[in-house]
């Protein structure tokens, strides 16, 4: 039971934006689709909801629980869709737009009065805006908006629930809330939801599984823990946070850099050659006299507003920049001043065999 | 810090200069608008109201007022489902000659009513097209061609033309007024009403309609302001044939020709008033769309 992309490719003019991509989302399944611009991510939710087709009919299949709806038509598809602007019928109530797909069903199917009232009324609940059942659109801020447009989706009770950035043109604090909101409200409801982010944090958070697209196709799919620790490429690396290059060899089993040796899981099979090192910037141990294998570098900038502190560092044999966090304790321990010189251990070093390219 | 900025905003002038500038305005409107206006209306009972409702109550009078209404009420819903229609197909769709679809609603705006009078007695006149075609010894549609002559049908010197003319000058009005507020408003609430389980008509009576009809309303107002007063178009294919062909602008040049300054300007009137009517409704649809977009 599940909702299923096969083998679809679109193309607009001569920009492809889906590149036979194939997706599987299980029933009672949150999954994001996580990727930066032009990436295909909001083309394929479109495509699952049918307000896109694919280019190769006959080979691209869209399923839902098993059923064909790749011809089917928007309309019948019995998809929810939140919009990125959220779409909201400026014209009728708030009231009026979540009962709106209820309205508009053939008179057989169409729930009596009263019922469409009970429902719109539960739904109203269920996003805490029961009090503002009378306004309009523009009368409510973007946070209440995003949550009309969801329930305006839920109405119809949909099959799958499907998201276009939605919490994108909102600020970072009701971002937050509503990001929590919604992890909720899939706790609750239980239904099939597939969202798409430009927001790694957004998609780390929220999400059961993370579809991670570029150029478009998928890079790599799996839990939050995995795709963050097990990364398949170093561009999922690079987009799921900050990181640090150094550029090195690799030589039994470890990676040297700068002539010093770092310990690394990734280069157990390879033979001496170049490669590059992607550290984290929280995985980098600033220390003023060196214990272990270290590097040399120099301050060249600290900041520490925020939770945690950020150095500015600068090579001393290659002159590379990088870029270390560290906890306040530490900072305040360290008082690194710029131009003053420090060593520097590099943890969980990662090396990626085939394509050095972000 | 806090400095006390002067309340007068940056982009207003000192105030001679915006008192010259409203002057100027309103002396313009006051000398080209407002004086002749009143004109029209003393002009028009300078042989007493008795002559004034002689002349607007004369069979000749009154049958251009009924034509004049005929071509409106022909016209006018006419462009208002053919605007919505390209406006529709403008702003919802992409498809190649769009740009040239645009321009040539624009058409009518750009050349002048004479040229569309003409043209129109090219095509359907007695030594036109549709002439030739009648009086062919061999019609393609036979039965057709009997029945309109059987029927003595004709469309330049008669109603048909008259309305085809109006039709032609107004075409861009109702268009032009919904293209950019359609395209400002852009796919996303047909799109969200598509995916919620509506069908094409659904969608457009219950999403795209609401969200266009003032600006509708202020296109359908405009257009009939032009048709009700269209003179050159309808004069070329009218035949200014009295009590039969004339419009109110052509009843009111019949009387100017005859010497009939006082009928002419009392007729003339009529055609101020329709106007005035028109310019209020106008301002409060104005005024409905302004509330409407601040939504």
């Amino acid at each position: 039971m599940s909702v299923e992309v096969k083998n679809v490719t679109k193309k607009f003019g001569s920009f492809t934006a889906l590149d036979n991509v194939s997706l599987k989302v299980e029933s009672g399944e949150l999954v994001a689709l996580l990727g930066p611009s032009g990436s295909g991510k909001t083309t394929l939710l479109r495509t699952i909801a049918g307000l896109e087709f694919p280019d190769n009919t006959g080979e691209a299949q869209v399923l839902f629980y098993g059923e064909d709806v790749t011809q089917i038509p928007a309309s019948e598809r019995k998809a929810g869709f939140a919009f990125q602007h959220y779409a909201l019928f400026r014209h009728m109530s708030v009231f009026e737009n979540i009962a709106f797909g209820l309205r508009v069903r053939p008179k057989t199917t169409r729930p009596p009065e009263a019922e469409i009232r009970e429902r719109v009324e539960k739904l109203l609940k269920l996003i805490q805006l029961d009090p503002l059942a009378n306004r309009f659109p523009s009368q409510l801020s973007g946070g209440q908006r995003q949550r009309v447009a969801l329930a305006r989706a839920l109405a119809v009770e949909p099959k799958v629930l499907l998201l276009d950035e939605p919490f994108g043109a909102l600020d970072a604090k009701v971002r937050k809330e509503l990001r929590r909101w919604l992890r909720q409200l899939h706790e609750e409801v239980h239904i099939t939801t597939i969202f798409v982010t430009h927001d790694q944090e957004e998609a780390l958070e929220v999400s059961d599984r993370v579809a991670i697209l570029r150029a478009g196709k998928i890079e790599q799919i799996g839990t939050p823990e995995e795709i963050y620790d097990k990364p398949a490429s170093p561009f999922v690396y690079d987009f799921l946070g900050n990181v640090n290059l150094f550029s090195g060899r690799v030589k039994d089993g470890a990676v040297v850099i700068g002539g010093t040796e770092f310990a690394t899981s990734d280069a157990a099979g390879e033979q001496d050659s170049e490669a590059v090192a992607f550290v984290r910037p929280h995985d980098i141990r600033v220390t003023r006299v060196a214990t272990g294998p270290a590097l040399a570098a120099t301050v060249i900038r600290s900041n520490a507003a925020g939770p945690v502190a950020n150095l500015e560092l600068k090579r001393l044999d290659s002159g590379e920049q990088f870029t270390v966090q560290l906890s306040k304790e530490l900072f305040q321990e360290l008082q690194p001043k710029p131009g003053e010189q420090v060593f520097v251990e590099l943890k969980n070093v990662k090396i990626f065999s085939d394509d050095y390219s972000i | 810090m806090n400095v006390l900025v002067p309340s007068r905003h940056t982009t207003s002038e000192p105030p001679w200069v915006r008192r010259f500038l409203i002057g100027v305005a309103l002396a313009f409107i006051g000398v080209f608008l407002v004086i002749p206006l009143i004109f029209v209306f003393t002009q028009a009972f300078a042989k007493g109201i008795g002559f004034y409702f002689n002349t607007i109550t004369d069979p000749m009078a009154w049958s251009a007022v009924k034509l004049t209404l005929l071509a409106a009420a022909i016209s006018v819903p006419l462009n208002c489902v053919f605007g919505v229609c390209a406006a529709w197909a403008i702003a919802k769709f992409d498809f190649r000659g769009k740009n040239i679809l645009l321009t040539l609603i624009d058409l009518p705006f750009s050349v002048s009513p004479v040229i569309a009078g003409m043209i129109y007695v090219l095509v359907f006149g007695a030594q036109g097209w549709l002439g030739l075609w009648l009086n062919a010894d061999n019609p393609t549609f036979p039965a057709l061609a009997n029945w309109l002559n059987d029927h003595n049908f004709k469309i330049i010197f008669a109603v048909p033309g008259i309305v085809l003319a109006t039709i032609f000058v107004t075409v861009p009005f109702v268009a032009r007024e919904l293209i950019p507020l359609m395209q400002a408003q852009g796919r996303n609430e047909e799109e969200a009403a598509r995916v919620l389980g509506a069908s094409g008509w659904q969608t457009f009576w219950r999403v795209t309609l609401p969200n266009v009809k003032w600006g509708l309303l202020y296109g359908v107002i405009l257009c009939n302001a032009r048709a009700m007063g269209e003179f050159g178009a309808v004069s070329v294919v009218s035949g200014h044939i009295r009590g039969q062909t004339n419009t109110i602008p052509l009843h009111i040049e019949a009387l100017y020709d005859d010497l009939n300054i006082a009928g002419a300007f009392a007729v003339a009137s009529l055609l101020a008033f329709l106007a005035l009517i028109t310019l209020g409704l106008k301002t409060w649809v104005e005024h409905k769309n302004a509330a409407a977009l601040e939504k």
